[in-house]
Protein backbone atom coordinates (compact mmCIF):
# COMPACT_ATOMS: atom_id res chain seq x y z
CA UNK A 1 0.00 0.00 0.00
CA UNK A 2 1.08 3.59 -0.89
CA UNK A 3 0.66 6.24 1.48
CA UNK A 4 0.16 10.27 0.76
CA UNK A 5 2.65 11.08 3.07
CA UNK A 6 5.04 9.50 5.21
CA UNK A 7 4.02 10.18 8.65
CA UNK A 8 0.85 8.94 7.45
CA UNK A 9 3.07 5.37 6.75
CA UNK A 10 4.89 5.84 9.75
CA UNK A 11 1.94 5.64 11.45
CA UNK A 12 -0.03 3.21 9.94
CA UNK A 13 3.42 0.72 10.45
CA UNK A 14 3.98 1.77 13.70
CA UNK A 15 0.02 0.31 14.38
CA UNK A 16 0.63 -3.02 12.31
CA UNK A 17 4.27 -3.76 14.20
CA UNK A 18 2.08 -2.98 17.44
CA UNK A 19 -0.46 -5.83 16.38
CA UNK A 20 2.29 -8.33 15.45
CA UNK A 21 4.39 -7.81 18.69
CA UNK A 22 1.35 -8.67 20.42
CA UNK A 23 0.72 -11.50 18.47
CA UNK A 24 4.39 -13.08 18.81
CA UNK A 25 4.15 -12.17 22.46
CA UNK A 26 0.48 -14.60 22.95
CA UNK A 27 2.54 -17.22 20.69
CA UNK A 28 5.52 -17.02 23.02
CA UNK A 29 3.48 -17.54 25.97
CA UNK A 30 1.83 -20.08 24.50
CA UNK A 31 5.24 -22.12 24.54
CA UNK A 32 5.83 -21.39 20.53
CA UNK A 33 9.06 -19.91 19.42
CA UNK A 34 10.13 -17.95 16.46
CA UNK A 35 11.74 -19.77 12.93
CA UNK A 36 13.20 -18.05 10.43
CA UNK A 37 12.71 -19.37 7.20
CA UNK A 38 15.07 -19.48 4.21
CA UNK A 39 14.64 -16.69 2.06
CA UNK A 40 16.15 -18.47 -1.25
CA UNK A 41 14.89 -21.76 -1.87
CA UNK A 42 16.60 -24.75 -4.42
CA UNK A 43 14.20 -24.94 -7.23
CA UNK A 44 14.96 -28.65 -7.92
CA UNK A 45 14.39 -29.47 -4.04
CA UNK A 46 10.99 -26.91 -3.94
CA UNK A 47 9.60 -28.86 -7.34
CA UNK A 48 10.47 -32.52 -5.57
CA UNK A 49 8.30 -32.02 -2.56
CA UNK A 50 6.16 -29.33 -4.40
CA UNK A 51 4.99 -31.18 -7.65
CA UNK A 52 1.44 -29.72 -7.73
CA UNK A 53 2.90 -26.34 -7.40
CA UNK A 54 2.16 -23.84 -10.40
CA UNK A 55 5.73 -23.05 -11.42
CA UNK A 56 5.00 -19.68 -13.33
CA UNK A 57 4.16 -18.16 -9.90
CA UNK A 58 7.67 -18.74 -8.41
CA UNK A 59 10.09 -15.93 -8.40
CA UNK A 60 13.25 -17.09 -9.73
CA UNK A 61 16.31 -16.04 -9.07
CA UNK A 62 19.87 -16.68 -10.76
CA UNK A 63 22.80 -17.59 -8.58
CA UNK A 64 26.09 -17.03 -9.03
CA UNK A 65 26.94 -20.55 -10.44
CA UNK A 66 23.83 -20.57 -12.74
CA UNK A 67 21.86 -22.77 -9.87
CA UNK A 68 18.15 -21.46 -9.96
CA UNK A 69 17.06 -20.34 -6.74
CA UNK A 70 13.64 -19.44 -5.88
CA UNK A 71 12.29 -16.85 -3.40
CA UNK A 72 10.39 -18.68 -0.90
CA UNK A 73 6.53 -19.19 -2.23
CA UNK A 74 5.22 -20.42 1.40
CA UNK A 75 6.41 -21.11 4.73
CA UNK A 76 4.82 -24.02 6.12
CA UNK A 77 6.96 -26.40 3.58
CA UNK A 78 9.63 -24.04 3.84
CA UNK A 79 10.19 -24.50 7.37
CA UNK A 80 9.13 -28.46 7.17
CA UNK A 81 12.17 -29.00 5.16
CA UNK A 82 14.20 -27.20 7.56
CA UNK A 83 13.42 -28.86 11.09
CA UNK A 84 12.61 -32.53 10.01
CA UNK A 85 16.07 -33.49 8.64
CA UNK A 86 17.67 -32.13 11.52
CA UNK A 87 15.14 -32.87 14.24
CA UNK A 88 16.31 -35.08 17.04
CA UNK A 89 12.73 -36.11 17.31
CA UNK A 90 12.20 -34.56 21.32
CA UNK A 91 8.14 -33.93 20.84
CA UNK A 92 6.36 -31.60 21.11
CA UNK A 93 8.01 -28.81 18.58
CA UNK A 94 6.15 -25.89 18.75
CA UNK A 95 7.06 -22.85 16.42
CA UNK A 96 5.76 -19.54 14.76
CA UNK A 97 7.07 -17.56 12.03
CA UNK A 98 6.25 -13.81 10.90
CA UNK A 99 7.68 -13.65 7.48
CA UNK A 100 7.01 -12.36 3.71
CA UNK A 101 6.22 -14.64 1.04
CA UNK A 102 6.58 -13.89 -2.87
CA UNK A 103 5.05 -14.54 -6.25
CA UNK A 104 4.69 -13.52 -9.49
CA UNK A 105 1.54 -11.07 -10.18
CA UNK A 106 -0.37 -11.64 -13.03
CA UNK A 107 0.80 -7.52 -13.93
CA UNK A 108 4.45 -8.76 -13.79
CA UNK A 109 5.42 -7.36 -11.35
CA UNK A 110 6.30 -9.69 -8.03
CA UNK A 111 3.81 -9.36 -5.19
CA UNK A 112 5.07 -9.59 -1.48
CA UNK A 113 2.55 -10.53 1.13
CA UNK A 114 2.71 -10.95 4.84
CA UNK A 115 2.37 -14.37 6.62
CA UNK A 116 2.09 -14.51 10.23
CA UNK A 117 1.66 -18.08 11.86
CA UNK A 118 1.71 -21.31 13.89
CA UNK A 119 3.03 -25.04 13.81
CA UNK A 120 2.65 -27.60 16.20
CA UNK A 121 4.85 -30.95 15.60
CA UNK A 122 4.67 -34.31 17.35
CA UNK A 123 2.18 -33.68 19.47
CA UNK A 124 -0.55 -35.78 20.42
CA UNK A 125 -3.15 -34.85 17.80
CA UNK A 126 -6.42 -33.77 19.70
CA UNK A 127 -4.04 -31.73 22.32
CA UNK A 128 -2.35 -30.02 19.42
CA UNK A 129 -6.08 -29.76 17.80
CA UNK A 130 -7.72 -28.42 20.63
CA UNK A 131 -4.54 -26.13 21.47
CA UNK A 132 -4.35 -24.64 17.82
CA UNK A 133 -7.54 -24.03 17.72
CA UNK A 134 -8.10 -22.11 21.01
CA UNK A 135 -5.07 -19.68 19.32
CA UNK A 136 -7.07 -19.15 16.64
CA UNK A 137 -10.27 -18.29 18.58
CA UNK A 138 -8.18 -16.18 20.72
CA UNK A 139 -6.93 -14.34 17.79
CA UNK A 140 -10.57 -13.98 16.29
CA UNK A 141 -11.26 -12.27 19.59
CA UNK A 142 -8.45 -10.20 20.05
CA UNK A 143 -10.06 -8.48 16.16
CA UNK A 144 -12.83 -7.03 18.30
CA UNK A 145 -15.36 -8.03 14.78
CA UNK A 146 -18.26 -10.29 15.14
CA UNK A 147 -16.60 -13.87 13.19
CA UNK A 148 -17.44 -17.25 12.86
CA UNK A 149 -14.79 -20.12 12.37
CA UNK A 150 -16.02 -23.00 10.05
CA UNK A 151 -14.47 -26.07 10.97
CA UNK A 152 -14.45 -28.99 8.85
CA UNK A 153 -13.02 -32.72 9.32
CA UNK A 154 -11.56 -34.05 5.82
CA UNK A 155 -11.11 -37.90 6.79
CA UNK A 156 -15.06 -37.91 7.04
CA UNK A 157 -15.52 -37.75 3.52
CA UNK A 158 -11.96 -38.59 2.36
CA UNK A 159 -12.27 -42.10 3.91
CA UNK A 160 -15.64 -42.44 2.52
CA UNK A 161 -15.07 -41.65 -1.24
CA UNK A 162 -11.73 -43.79 -0.93
CA UNK A 163 -13.94 -46.79 0.08
CA UNK A 164 -16.84 -46.05 -3.15
CA UNK A 165 -13.52 -46.55 -5.61
CA UNK A 166 -15.09 -44.32 -7.88
CA UNK A 167 -13.32 -43.66 -11.09
CA UNK A 168 -11.01 -40.53 -11.20
CA UNK A 169 -12.89 -38.43 -13.32
CA UNK A 170 -15.74 -39.38 -11.50
CA UNK A 171 -14.36 -38.32 -8.04
CA UNK A 172 -12.86 -34.83 -9.39
CA UNK A 173 -16.45 -34.20 -10.82
CA UNK A 174 -17.86 -34.93 -7.29
CA UNK A 175 -15.23 -33.18 -5.08
CA UNK A 176 -15.99 -30.03 -7.24
CA UNK A 177 -19.69 -30.03 -7.10
CA UNK A 178 -18.73 -30.36 -3.10
CA UNK A 179 -16.23 -27.48 -3.42
CA UNK A 180 -19.00 -25.07 -4.72
CA UNK A 181 -21.58 -26.40 -2.44
CA UNK A 182 -23.39 -27.17 -5.59
CA UNK A 183 -26.20 -29.42 -4.41
CA UNK A 184 -28.66 -29.82 -7.46
CA UNK A 185 -26.14 -30.70 -9.91
CA UNK A 186 -24.32 -33.31 -7.32
CA UNK A 187 -27.65 -35.04 -7.20
CA UNK A 188 -28.00 -35.18 -10.83
CA UNK A 189 -24.65 -36.46 -11.23
CA UNK A 190 -25.05 -39.59 -8.82
CA UNK A 191 -28.44 -40.23 -10.64
CA UNK A 192 -26.73 -40.20 -13.90
CA UNK A 193 -23.62 -42.23 -13.00
CA UNK A 194 -26.09 -44.83 -10.81
CA UNK A 195 -23.93 -43.93 -7.52
CA UNK A 196 -26.41 -44.87 -4.76
CA UNK A 197 -24.80 -43.39 -1.55
CA UNK A 198 -26.94 -41.90 1.80
CA UNK A 199 -23.90 -40.01 2.39
CA UNK A 200 -23.18 -38.03 -0.68
CA UNK A 201 -27.12 -37.38 -0.54
CA UNK A 202 -27.09 -35.89 2.88
CA UNK A 203 -22.88 -34.02 2.96
CA UNK A 204 -24.40 -30.92 1.49
CA UNK A 205 -26.99 -30.92 4.45
CA UNK A 206 -24.06 -32.19 7.39
CA UNK A 207 -23.13 -28.12 8.43
CA UNK A 208 -23.94 -25.63 10.95
CA UNK A 209 -24.40 -26.01 14.54
CA UNK A 210 -21.80 -28.49 15.78
CA UNK A 211 -24.13 -30.75 17.92
CA UNK A 212 -27.19 -31.08 15.30
CA UNK A 213 -24.24 -32.51 12.64
CA UNK A 214 -22.49 -34.45 14.41
CA UNK A 215 -25.82 -36.06 15.82
CA UNK A 216 -27.37 -36.28 11.76
CA UNK A 217 -23.70 -37.68 10.28
CA UNK A 218 -23.31 -39.83 13.49
CA UNK A 219 -26.35 -42.06 11.95
CA UNK A 220 -24.39 -42.49 8.84
CA UNK A 221 -20.77 -43.06 9.03
CA UNK A 222 -19.81 -46.18 7.54
CA UNK A 223 -15.88 -46.82 8.45
CA UNK A 224 -13.41 -47.07 11.40
CA UNK A 225 -12.24 -43.57 9.76
CA UNK A 226 -15.23 -42.06 9.75
CA UNK A 227 -15.89 -42.55 13.53
CA UNK A 228 -12.67 -41.60 14.29
CA UNK A 229 -12.87 -38.21 12.52
CA UNK A 230 -16.76 -37.66 14.27
CA UNK A 231 -14.81 -38.64 17.93
CA UNK A 232 -12.40 -36.29 17.51
CA UNK A 233 -14.88 -33.30 16.01
CA UNK A 234 -17.18 -34.28 19.20
CA UNK A 235 -13.75 -33.68 21.56
CA UNK A 236 -13.10 -30.55 20.03
CA UNK A 237 -16.74 -29.47 20.71
CA UNK A 238 -16.54 -30.44 24.29
CA UNK A 239 -13.89 -27.89 24.62
CA UNK A 240 -15.98 -24.85 22.49
CA UNK A 241 -18.67 -25.68 24.84
CA UNK A 242 -16.70 -25.42 27.92
CA UNK A 243 -15.54 -21.86 26.57
CA UNK A 244 -19.08 -21.33 25.63
CA UNK A 245 -18.44 -20.37 22.12
CA UNK A 246 -20.27 -23.17 20.34
CA UNK A 247 -22.65 -20.37 18.22
CA UNK A 248 -19.50 -18.96 17.05
CA UNK A 249 -18.08 -22.36 15.29
CA UNK A 250 -19.99 -23.56 12.16
CA UNK A 251 -19.66 -27.16 11.48
CA UNK A 252 -19.15 -28.40 7.64
CA UNK A 253 -18.48 -31.78 7.11
CA UNK A 254 -18.62 -31.48 3.40
CA UNK A 255 -15.42 -28.68 3.63
CA UNK A 256 -13.25 -29.20 0.29
CA UNK A 257 -9.84 -28.21 1.72
CA UNK A 258 -7.89 -25.84 -0.06
CA UNK A 259 -5.17 -27.38 -0.25
CA UNK A 260 -4.83 -31.13 -0.60
CA UNK A 261 -2.30 -31.97 2.12
CA UNK A 262 -4.66 -31.44 4.61
CA UNK A 263 -6.02 -34.53 6.39
CA UNK A 264 -7.73 -34.25 9.16
CA UNK A 265 -9.27 -30.98 11.27
CA UNK A 266 -9.42 -28.01 8.63
CA UNK A 267 -10.53 -24.43 9.50
CA UNK A 268 -11.08 -20.86 8.47
CA UNK A 269 -11.87 -18.14 10.53
CA UNK A 270 -14.04 -15.36 8.63
CA UNK A 271 -14.83 -11.62 10.10
CA UNK A 272 -17.96 -9.27 9.40
CA UNK A 273 -17.70 -7.09 6.73
CA UNK A 274 -15.06 -9.16 4.87
CA UNK A 275 -15.22 -11.17 1.82
CA UNK A 276 -11.81 -13.06 2.52
CA UNK A 277 -11.03 -15.46 5.33
CA UNK A 278 -8.57 -14.02 8.30
CA UNK A 279 -7.42 -17.07 9.21
CA UNK A 280 -6.80 -20.50 7.69
CA UNK A 281 -5.33 -24.01 8.72
CA UNK A 282 -5.48 -27.25 9.96
CA UNK A 283 -3.49 -30.40 9.99
CA UNK A 284 -1.25 -32.09 7.67
CA UNK A 285 0.15 -35.37 8.85
CA UNK A 286 0.53 -35.87 5.05
CA UNK A 287 2.68 -33.04 4.13
CA UNK A 288 5.63 -34.27 6.77
CA UNK A 289 5.93 -37.76 5.03
CA UNK A 290 6.76 -35.89 1.48
CA UNK A 291 10.12 -34.76 4.07
CA UNK A 292 10.92 -38.28 4.98
CA UNK A 293 9.25 -38.27 8.51
CA UNK A 294 5.86 -39.15 9.72
CA UNK A 295 4.94 -36.48 12.41
CA UNK A 296 1.42 -35.67 13.95
CA UNK A 297 1.48 -31.95 12.74
CA UNK A 298 -1.15 -29.11 13.10
CA UNK A 299 -0.91 -25.35 12.49
CA UNK A 300 -2.49 -22.05 10.38
CA UNK A 301 -2.05 -18.69 9.43
CA UNK A 302 -3.37 -15.28 9.65
CA UNK A 303 -3.78 -12.76 6.83
CA UNK A 304 -1.70 -9.89 8.60
CA UNK A 305 -2.90 -6.76 6.10
CA UNK A 306 -6.35 -7.74 7.10
CA UNK A 307 -6.12 -8.36 10.42
CA UNK A 308 -4.37 -5.06 11.05
CA UNK A 309 -7.41 -3.30 9.15
CA UNK A 310 -10.01 -5.55 11.18
CA UNK A 311 -8.66 -4.39 14.81
CA UNK A 312 -8.11 -0.77 13.48
CA UNK A 313 -11.90 -0.72 12.48
CA UNK A 314 -12.73 -2.69 15.41
CA UNK A 315 -11.10 -0.23 18.04
CA UNK A 316 -12.39 2.83 16.02
CA UNK A 317 -15.96 1.35 15.86
CA UNK B 1 -26.17 -5.26 11.20
CA UNK B 2 -27.02 -8.77 9.91
CA UNK B 3 -28.87 -7.65 6.64
CA UNK B 4 -28.34 -9.51 3.57
CA UNK B 5 -27.66 -7.97 -0.05
CA UNK B 6 -28.50 -9.93 -3.15
CA UNK B 7 -27.11 -9.12 -6.62
CA UNK B 8 -29.50 -9.35 -9.23
CA UNK B 9 -28.82 -9.57 -12.87
CA UNK B 10 -30.68 -6.76 -14.90
CA UNK B 11 -33.14 -7.67 -17.37
CA UNK B 12 -35.42 -10.77 -17.28
CA UNK B 13 -33.71 -13.19 -15.40
CA UNK B 14 -33.02 -10.50 -12.63
CA UNK B 15 -36.63 -9.47 -12.89
CA UNK B 16 -37.96 -13.22 -12.53
CA UNK B 17 -36.02 -13.74 -9.71
CA UNK B 18 -37.32 -11.00 -7.54
CA UNK B 19 -40.87 -12.20 -8.19
CA UNK B 20 -39.87 -15.70 -6.15
CA UNK B 21 -40.17 -13.28 -2.90
CA UNK B 22 -43.65 -11.87 -3.79
CA UNK B 23 -45.29 -12.62 -0.73
CA UNK B 24 -42.85 -13.28 1.47
CA UNK B 25 -41.46 -11.40 4.15
CA UNK B 26 -38.67 -10.52 2.06
CA UNK B 27 -40.88 -8.87 -0.86
CA UNK B 28 -39.77 -5.26 -2.33
CA UNK B 29 -42.93 -2.93 -3.52
CA UNK B 30 -41.37 -0.96 -6.57
CA UNK B 31 -42.70 2.18 -8.14
CA UNK B 32 -43.37 1.22 -11.65
CA UNK B 33 -40.92 2.07 -14.75
CA UNK B 34 -38.22 3.10 -12.07
CA UNK B 35 -35.13 3.73 -13.15
CA UNK B 36 -33.36 2.84 -9.43
CA UNK B 37 -30.69 0.13 -8.97
CA UNK B 38 -31.12 -0.21 -5.34
CA UNK B 39 -34.31 -1.54 -3.13
CA UNK B 40 -34.87 -2.76 0.26
CA UNK B 41 -37.67 -5.10 1.51
CA UNK B 42 -40.04 -2.93 3.60
CA UNK B 43 -38.29 -4.55 7.37
CA UNK B 44 -35.14 -3.16 5.46
CA UNK B 45 -33.48 -6.41 6.46
CA UNK B 46 -32.72 -7.57 2.55
CA UNK B 47 -31.37 -5.29 -0.32
CA UNK B 48 -31.41 -5.70 -4.06
CA UNK B 49 -29.52 -4.43 -5.87
CA UNK B 50 -29.33 -4.39 -9.99
CA UNK B 51 -26.26 -5.20 -11.71
CA UNK B 52 -24.94 -5.75 -15.42
CA UNK B 53 -25.33 -9.67 -15.71
CA UNK B 54 -21.72 -10.30 -15.99
CA UNK B 55 -20.58 -7.78 -13.30
CA UNK B 56 -22.85 -10.13 -10.94
CA UNK B 57 -19.93 -12.84 -10.25
CA UNK B 58 -17.49 -9.99 -9.12
CA UNK B 59 -20.08 -8.47 -6.93
CA UNK B 60 -20.41 -11.49 -4.98
CA UNK B 61 -16.88 -12.91 -5.01
CA UNK B 62 -15.83 -9.42 -3.48
CA UNK B 63 -18.31 -9.69 -0.85
CA UNK B 64 -19.96 -6.18 -1.57
CA UNK B 65 -23.20 -8.62 -2.37
CA UNK B 66 -23.60 -11.68 -0.50
CA UNK B 67 -26.11 -13.56 -2.88
CA UNK B 68 -26.21 -13.18 -6.32
CA UNK B 69 -29.28 -14.37 -8.73
CA UNK B 70 -27.27 -15.10 -12.23
CA UNK B 71 -27.86 -17.22 -14.97
CA UNK B 72 -24.97 -20.10 -15.12
CA UNK B 73 -23.61 -19.04 -18.41
CA UNK B 74 -21.74 -16.62 -16.45
CA UNK B 75 -20.63 -18.85 -13.81
CA UNK B 76 -18.90 -20.80 -16.46
CA UNK B 77 -17.85 -18.06 -18.05
CA UNK B 78 -15.98 -16.34 -14.95
CA UNK B 79 -15.11 -19.32 -12.99
CA UNK B 80 -14.91 -17.29 -9.69
CA UNK B 81 -14.08 -18.92 -6.33
CA UNK B 82 -17.91 -18.43 -4.72
CA UNK B 83 -20.45 -21.42 -4.01
CA UNK B 84 -23.51 -21.88 -6.51
CA UNK B 85 -25.95 -23.03 -3.60
CA UNK B 86 -28.77 -23.76 -5.80
CA UNK B 87 -30.73 -24.18 -9.33
CA UNK B 88 -33.84 -21.72 -9.36
CA UNK B 89 -34.91 -23.66 -12.52
CA UNK B 90 -35.99 -20.76 -14.62
CA UNK B 91 -34.77 -18.99 -17.31
CA UNK B 92 -33.62 -22.59 -19.12
CA UNK B 93 -31.87 -22.41 -22.38
CA UNK B 94 -28.00 -24.69 -22.94
CA UNK B 95 -25.25 -23.21 -24.40
CA UNK B 96 -24.11 -24.84 -28.24
CA UNK B 97 -21.94 -25.08 -31.15
CA UNK B 98 -23.64 -23.85 -34.21
CA UNK B 99 -22.77 -23.31 -37.63
CA UNK B 100 -24.30 -23.98 -41.22
CA UNK B 101 -25.36 -27.18 -41.98
CA UNK B 102 -23.28 -30.37 -43.31
CA UNK B 103 -20.17 -28.39 -40.93
CA UNK B 104 -18.43 -30.22 -38.53
CA UNK B 105 -16.83 -29.00 -35.42
CA UNK B 106 -13.29 -30.59 -36.20
CA UNK B 107 -10.77 -28.31 -39.10
CA UNK B 108 -7.74 -30.53 -39.94
CA UNK B 109 -4.90 -29.43 -40.42
CA UNK B 110 -6.04 -25.82 -39.92
CA UNK B 111 -7.27 -23.18 -36.87
CA UNK B 112 -11.07 -23.49 -36.08
CA UNK B 113 -11.80 -19.89 -35.69
CA UNK B 114 -15.39 -19.55 -32.94
CA UNK B 115 -16.86 -16.09 -32.27
CA UNK B 116 -18.35 -16.31 -28.90
CA UNK B 117 -19.58 -13.70 -26.29
CA UNK B 118 -17.75 -16.65 -23.98
CA UNK B 119 -13.96 -16.85 -24.47
CA UNK B 120 -13.12 -18.42 -21.34
CA UNK B 121 -15.70 -20.90 -21.61
CA UNK B 122 -15.23 -21.88 -24.85
CA UNK B 123 -11.49 -22.08 -24.36
CA UNK B 124 -12.43 -24.63 -21.64
CA UNK B 125 -14.39 -26.47 -23.70
CA UNK B 126 -11.97 -26.96 -26.56
CA UNK B 127 -9.15 -27.65 -24.28
CA UNK B 128 -9.17 -31.11 -24.46
CA UNK B 129 -10.08 -31.89 -28.32
CA UNK B 130 -6.63 -31.23 -29.46
CA UNK B 131 -7.87 -28.75 -32.30
CA UNK B 132 -6.27 -25.54 -32.77
CA UNK B 133 -8.75 -22.53 -32.31
CA UNK B 134 -8.73 -19.18 -32.43
CA UNK B 135 -11.29 -17.55 -29.99
CA UNK B 136 -13.37 -14.36 -31.43
CA UNK B 137 -14.72 -12.43 -28.54
CA UNK B 138 -17.85 -10.51 -29.90
CA UNK B 139 -20.17 -8.38 -27.86
CA UNK B 140 -23.41 -9.75 -29.37
CA UNK B 141 -25.63 -10.52 -32.80
CA UNK B 142 -22.99 -14.06 -32.61
CA UNK B 143 -24.81 -15.12 -35.56
CA UNK B 144 -23.41 -12.35 -38.13
CA UNK B 145 -20.00 -13.90 -37.62
CA UNK B 146 -20.35 -17.25 -39.63
CA UNK B 147 -22.62 -15.01 -42.23
CA UNK B 148 -19.56 -13.16 -43.27
CA UNK B 149 -16.88 -14.91 -42.70
CA UNK B 150 -15.05 -13.70 -39.23
CA UNK B 151 -15.84 -16.74 -38.13
CA UNK B 152 -16.04 -20.75 -38.49
CA UNK B 153 -18.60 -21.60 -36.23
CA UNK B 154 -20.32 -19.55 -32.98
CA UNK B 155 -20.40 -20.66 -29.33
CA UNK B 156 -23.58 -18.94 -27.79
CA UNK B 157 -26.80 -19.75 -25.54
CA UNK B 158 -29.80 -21.40 -27.48
CA UNK B 159 -33.21 -21.26 -26.09
CA UNK B 160 -35.59 -22.50 -29.10
CA UNK B 161 -33.14 -21.88 -32.15
CA UNK B 162 -35.29 -19.67 -33.75
CA UNK B 163 -32.37 -17.14 -33.92
CA UNK B 164 -30.05 -18.96 -35.40
CA UNK B 165 -32.72 -20.65 -37.85
CA UNK B 166 -33.58 -17.13 -39.38
CA UNK B 167 -30.42 -16.63 -40.16
CA UNK B 168 -29.15 -19.97 -41.70
CA UNK B 169 -27.32 -21.55 -39.49
CA UNK B 170 -27.92 -24.75 -37.35
CA UNK B 171 -26.62 -26.75 -33.88
CA UNK B 172 -23.74 -28.79 -34.29
CA UNK B 173 -23.36 -29.29 -31.10
CA UNK B 174 -24.74 -29.04 -27.07
CA UNK B 175 -23.03 -28.13 -24.95
CA UNK B 176 -23.94 -27.18 -20.80
CA UNK B 177 -27.41 -26.67 -19.62
CA UNK B 178 -28.14 -23.51 -18.43
CA UNK B 179 -30.44 -21.71 -15.68
CA UNK B 180 -30.54 -18.95 -13.48
CA UNK B 181 -28.75 -20.08 -10.31
CA UNK B 182 -28.53 -18.75 -6.68
CA UNK B 183 -24.81 -17.69 -5.57
CA UNK B 184 -23.09 -17.13 -2.56
CA UNK B 185 -20.21 -15.31 -0.94
CA UNK B 186 -18.22 -17.86 0.84
CA UNK B 187 -17.61 -15.33 3.67
CA UNK B 188 -20.95 -14.30 4.10
CA UNK B 189 -22.24 -18.09 3.52
CA UNK B 190 -20.74 -18.55 6.90
CA UNK B 191 -21.66 -15.08 8.93
CA UNK B 192 -24.98 -14.40 7.74
CA UNK B 193 -25.77 -18.53 7.84
CA UNK B 194 -28.72 -18.38 9.37
CA UNK B 195 -30.73 -16.05 6.87
CA UNK B 196 -29.10 -17.73 3.67
CA UNK B 197 -30.50 -20.41 4.89
CA UNK B 198 -34.25 -19.01 5.35
CA UNK B 199 -33.86 -17.48 1.42
CA UNK B 200 -32.79 -20.91 0.36
CA UNK B 201 -35.81 -21.97 2.01
CA UNK B 202 -38.10 -19.55 0.59
CA UNK B 203 -36.77 -20.03 -3.28
CA UNK B 204 -36.52 -23.63 -2.78
CA UNK B 205 -40.50 -23.09 -2.07
CA UNK B 206 -41.08 -21.29 -5.01
CA UNK B 207 -39.19 -23.64 -7.51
Amino acid sequence: MEFKSISEELSALKYKKSIEREMEDYFESKGFSIIEPDIFQNYDDFLLSNFRHDSSKTVKVLGGDSKIFILRPDITSNILGKILSRWEGKPPLKVYYNSRVYSNSPGGGIKESYQVGVESLGDKPIVADTEILEMAITLMESLKTPYVLELGSSKYLDSYIRELKLNSKDEFQIRNLLAKKNKDELINLLKKKDIKSPILDAILDMEGNMEEVIQKARRLYVNYEMEGSLNSVESLMAFFKERDLLDKVNLDLSMIPDLDYYDGIVFKGYCQGTSKKVISGGRYDKLTEMFGRNVSAVGFMIDLGLATQLRYRGENR
Amino acid sequence: MNGVTIALAKGRLGEKGLDLFKDTDMEIIREKDTRKLVFKDYKESITYIFVKPSDVMTYVEKGVADLGIVGKDMILEEDKDIYELMDLNYGKCRFAIAGFKDQTTVKEDDVLRIASKYPNYVKRVFEDRGQKVEIIKLGGSIELAPIIGLSDIIVDLVETGSTLKENGLVILEELDPISARLVANKASYRIKYDTIKKIEKILGGAK
